[in-house]
């Protein structure tokens, strides 16, 4: 039987017309080159350079360790530690996004005037780079000048200039407030978009049964947001877990590794100590941390309710 | 009634506190830029400009046509200062590129994940969706390795390549879930009608996913301007250097004048802030499929 | 010419459900043809296979004797009016209806001939520049009809076009659509699940269930000579009423009997089920087939009025009867009332009886 007839049997098999076949072929040939020759390749490719022994300097002595990156990785306390403060900062993140930006879409979800100048309003921050982000908060952070020391003092609240980029136990909450900041417009749209689709028959038959306002937002709103929370905390989590930009624009990873995150980590392995093989290594672990991450949230939030 | 007063007072303190907290720190950026350095680094600073100026963005011009700036605050301006509007340059050629290069790739990907019933169908999908689990860091060290044996280190081909292949997927995503949204029996119409699955999509279904292209035009033209990693790997001058990397070099030269770098953000801000604004009840119906009536 | 034909056709999915088992039939030009049934019968699926937009995955169609198994839509003359109407949002009534002309190519000044005829035709020219969405239902309906008439197709195909409107307007619109075909003079294939809507435009009707084709034939011949049980209960309003029970020999002649309950046959029927005494069947009595004043006493059924409904000249009446609820339909002439006993004497010739396991017609098997 001819290679013809077996593929036509085929697609009959899964009920797919040849002509459709064809047409979504031709149609999906673009995106497929461009992924595979954009994604695929390096993703692979990297993986396989996490399998060797590779510095740039001393790229001719090449050698095949295997997982001998991997392990050096999980016996690096400087690892550990990096994940430790990636968990905190993602922790902390996700949870004030998620707080706010729910707020802000109950507030978004009443009518009102003036709600238009506030949803537009609450486009700047998204629409702004990350690179500007720090530097704004980097100015107002300033222990010199900067506009927080400024607002403490005329309040009264302080009696003279503090450090704050600078003080190991401020700095990841104050990356974390500029991230934050930054996230929550996306957040309260995605938020607000899940909430709008409850249909409002169900809290005027709440309204009926006697539900105040908090009751009806326990037992109308929250349940039937729960995807909709769900899919905002995993994306959430998951930019938290992978940003570098505000790590390289604030603090570089200081002062004295106080922002040392596993993104930073990944930076300053791969082009600072040039050792292309563990950079590779520690990427991929955060990949399938990534991988774990959503899975878990998926499990947790699933059960409850 | 007292409730309803009650709730008109929460809602106008909540909005008055969101509107501050989303607002207060991109205006004080503002108004750092329109004061000279004395006023802002004044001890408490002043928050209104008076009297404003413009010496700060007249510097930024002035740094790029190479000439010295009137005010003497020479001595305040980065180096790099004279990159600035060559990045803006770049970062517009950029994103316009992935723009229509984007437009080109996902359209039809998407009109045939959502309308065609084909084998590998299921797998396209999560195949595209799967490109984007791994972080940017992971993909760094391949991509600069593919794009300096393909010698486009330090141009923006490279960028615009790459921004390609990150924006796609959510393209795809958002452009394939408004078109499952679109009644397949108007498919079915247009092929009854003599269309092709080809001409269905040019002539049907491309008309009426124009709230849909705009969003993905706003999203991508976003992330091709905002993206900092790649950026700063693949860019070593001013040939490809994006606005991003311009702006990056300002905070860590420390002779520089705090009222010049907060211009230079002001500057780097304004086209996707104008974006954003313009196009914003795109954004919503992008994230969700919209409703087509008839 | 458009005679289109299936042969030993099966419509399988990949995850193994069979939406058409072993479809052969022939369609004739110029006949009307409704694909009758309940949901998820088949007949869409057997509708969506002659448009070309649902694939073929055993057997053959055939168009005029030419298999167009691998032909795509786009390059059959047929035409479809779609449930929804799935009219062009954004394009204007006018260019809704020319756009099948305008992707075959034809000159402007033909296509809007045609599209002005139809539009008068269908008494919708003076929308032909609103948008779908300023139209009503109705309108919407006949901006659909004109879109598929100006095609002028060798087929014509309808998907349930009436079970988005109103009561009153769908029963304007068969009448229509009826007149349609006789001036079209094409072949035209309905789907439908409204039997009444069936039995008032058809030429003949194909009753599908689950795939598989009950009964072929015209209204006539389903209603009154029902293959099988499906069938009998399928058309008919109210539905038909079943009794389960047992032929059995009598002093005169095969009866059926059902615990206290006995039914005289008629002569032709006693002949044609000669050989099947003891043998378990459901008989079928229709809704209109008893009569309250009826004098024969040997068939006949007695119960209690449990619900009256007055029908214009006519009136429901609801029994209890054997355990079961019954619907019949008598005149209004005597008066009844709930809680009464009556005797509806039962027109023997007009009697169903199916045999219990297969369902199918005793009387249509053997004839």
């Amino acid at each position: 039987m001819s290679v013809h007839a077996v593929g036509r049997r085929w697609l009959a098999r899964h009920s797919v017309a040849p002509s459709d076949q064809r047409s979504a072929m031709l149609l999906l040939t673009p995106m497929l080159l461009v992924l595979f020759a954009v994604a695929v390749f390096p993703v692979l490719y990297s993986f396989w350079t996490s399998l060797f022994d590779i510095h740039l300097t001393r790229m001719n002595s090449v050698s095949f360790v295997g997982l001998g990156n991997y392990v050096q990785t999980f016996r690096d306390p400087i690892f550990w530690a990096a994940v430790e403060r990636t968990a905190w900062f993602t922790v902390v993140s996700v949870l004030a996004i998620m707080v706010i930006a729910t707020l802000m879409a109950l507030m978004l979800n009443q009518e009102f005037r003036g709600r238009r100048i506030l949803s537009t309003a609450l486009l700047i921050p998204w629409a702004i780079p990350y690179v500007v982000d720090g530097l704004m908060w980097k100015w107002i952070y300033d222990s010199g000048y900067g506009a927080l020391n400024g607002l403490l003092l005329q309040l009264g609240v302080i009696g003279q200039y503090m450090v704050w980029l600078g003080d190991t136990h401020k700095t990841l909450a104050l990356i974390s407030n500029a991230f934050v900041w930054k996230e929550v417009p996306l957040a309260t749209i995605l938020l607000l978009v899940t909430m709008k689709s409850i249909p409002s028959d169900l809290y005027a038959a709440a309204r009926v049964d006697g539900a105040n306002l908090w009751s009806r937002f326990v037992h109308v709103t929250l349940p039937a947001m729960r995807p909709g929370f769900m899919l905002v905390m995993i994306y959430e989590a998951m930019m938290a877990v992978r940003h570098f930009d505000l790590f390289f624009i604030l603090t570089e990873g200081g002062p004295a590794d106080a922002s040392h995150v596993l993104s930073w980590h990944i930076y300053v392995e791969t082009f600072r100590n040039l050792s292309f093989g563990t950079g590779a290594a520690v990427a991929y672990v955060l990949a399938l941390a990534t991988f774990a991450m959503s899975y878990a949230i998926i499990r947790l939030l699933g059960k409850r309710l | 009634m007292s409730s309803s007063v009650v709730k008109r007072v929460a809602l106008l303190a909540g909005s008055i506190v969101m509107l501050l907290y989303v607002l207060a720190p991109v205006a004080w950026l503002l108004s750092s830029s329109l004061q000279r350095e004395a006023d802002i680094t004044a001890i408490p600073p002043h928050w209104i400009p008076h009297p404003p100026t413009l010496s700060s963005f007249k510097a930024i011009v002035a740094a790029s046509s190479g000439t010295a700036s009137d005010d003497g605050n020479a001595a305040f301006v980065p180096s790099t200062a004279q990159y600035l509007l060559p990045a803006l340059r770049n970062s517009l050629v950029v994103a316009a590129a992935v723009v229509l290069l984007n437009l080109l790739v996902s359209v039809p990907a998407a009109y045939a994940m959502a309308k065609i019933r084909y084998i590998g169908r299921d797998l396209s999908v999560y195949f595209m969706l799967a490109t984007r689990v791994i972080p940017d860091i992971a993909l760094v060290v391949p991509f600069f390795l593919f794009v300096r044996k393909l010698g486009l280190l330090d141009s923006v081909g490279a960028l615009i390549i790459t921004y390609l292949a990150i924006t796609v997927p959510f393209s795809v995503f958002m452009l394939l879930s408004y078109f499952e949204s679109l009644p397949d029996e108007l498919d079915k119409a247009a092929r009854v009608d003599g269309c092709s699955r080809i001409q269905a999509l040019l002539k049907v279904f491309l008309p009426l996913a124009v709230p849909s292209l705009v969003a993905v035009i706003m999203f991508t033209f976003l992330t091709s301007w905002n993206e900092f990693l790649f950026a700063l790997m693949f860019t070593q001058t001013a040939a490809s250097q994006t606005v991003p990397i311009i702006v990056a070099s300002f905070t860590s030269d420390f002779t520089t004048s705090f009222s010049f770098i907060n211009a230079a953000g002001v500057v780097a801000i304004v086209p996707p802030v104008i974006i954003a604004v313009v196009f914003e009840r795109y954004i919503v119906s992008g994230l969700t499929a919209g409703a087509v009536k008839g | 010419m458009a005679q289109i034909e299936f042969q030993q056709v099966g419509k399988r999915y990949a995850n193994g459900h069979v939406a058409l088992d072993n479809l052969n039939l022939q369609i004739r030009d110029k006949e009307f043809l409704v694909l009758l049934g309940p949901s998820g019968c088949g007949k869409s699926t057997t509708l969506n296979m002659i448009a070309g937009l649902e694939e073929v995955t055993q057997g053959s169609l055939r168009f005029d004797g030419v298999e167009v198994n691998g032909l795509p839509a786009h390059r059959r003359d047929v035409a479809m009016v779609f449930q929804s109407y799935a009219l062009y949002p954004h394009k204007n009534v006018y260019d809704n209806i020319a756009f099948g002309l305008r992707m075959r190519k034809y000159p402007q000044p033909e296509i809007d001939a045609r599209v002005r005829a139809a539009a008068r035709s269908l008494e919708i020219e003076h929308l032909l520049e609103r948008r779908p969405g300023q139209l009503s239902g109705g309108q919407r309906q006949r901006v659909a009809l004109g879109r598929a008439m100006v095609r002028q197709p060798a087929v014509f195909l309808m998907d349930e076009p009436l079970s988005n409107l109103d009561a009153a307007l769908r029963v304007s619109m068969r009448a229509s659509i009826k007149a349609l075909h006789q001036s079209m003079q094409t072949t035209f294939v309905y789907v439908t699940h409204d039997q009444a809507e069936a039995l008032t435009l058809a030429d003949r009707i194909v009753v599908m269930r689950q795939g598989v084709v009950q009964q072929i034939g015209s209204p006539d011949d389903i209603y009154e000579r029902p293959a099988n049980k499906f069938v009998a209960n399928f058309l008919g309003s109210p539905p038909i009423n079943f009794i389960d029970g047992v032929l059995m020999q009598g002093e005169r002649g095969l009866n059926f009997v059902r615990g206290d309950l006995s039914l005289a046959l008629d002569d032709e029927t006693r002949r044609l089920l000669a050989g099947c005494s003891g043998r378990a069947v459901s008989a079928g009595i229709r809704a209109e087939d008893v009569d309250e004043h009826g004098d024969s006493t040997d068939c006949s059924l007695t119960g209690d009025i449990t619900s009256l409904l007055p029908v214009g000249s006519d009136q429901f009446i609801g029994l209890q009867c054997l355990g079961q609820s019954m619907f019949f339909r008598v005149g209004k002439e005597r008066s009844c009332k709930v809680g009464e006993r009556v005797t509806l004497s039962i027109n023997r010739r007009r009697l169903h009886l199916f045999d219990q396991a297969s369902g199918v017609n005793l009387k249509v098997r053997n004839a």
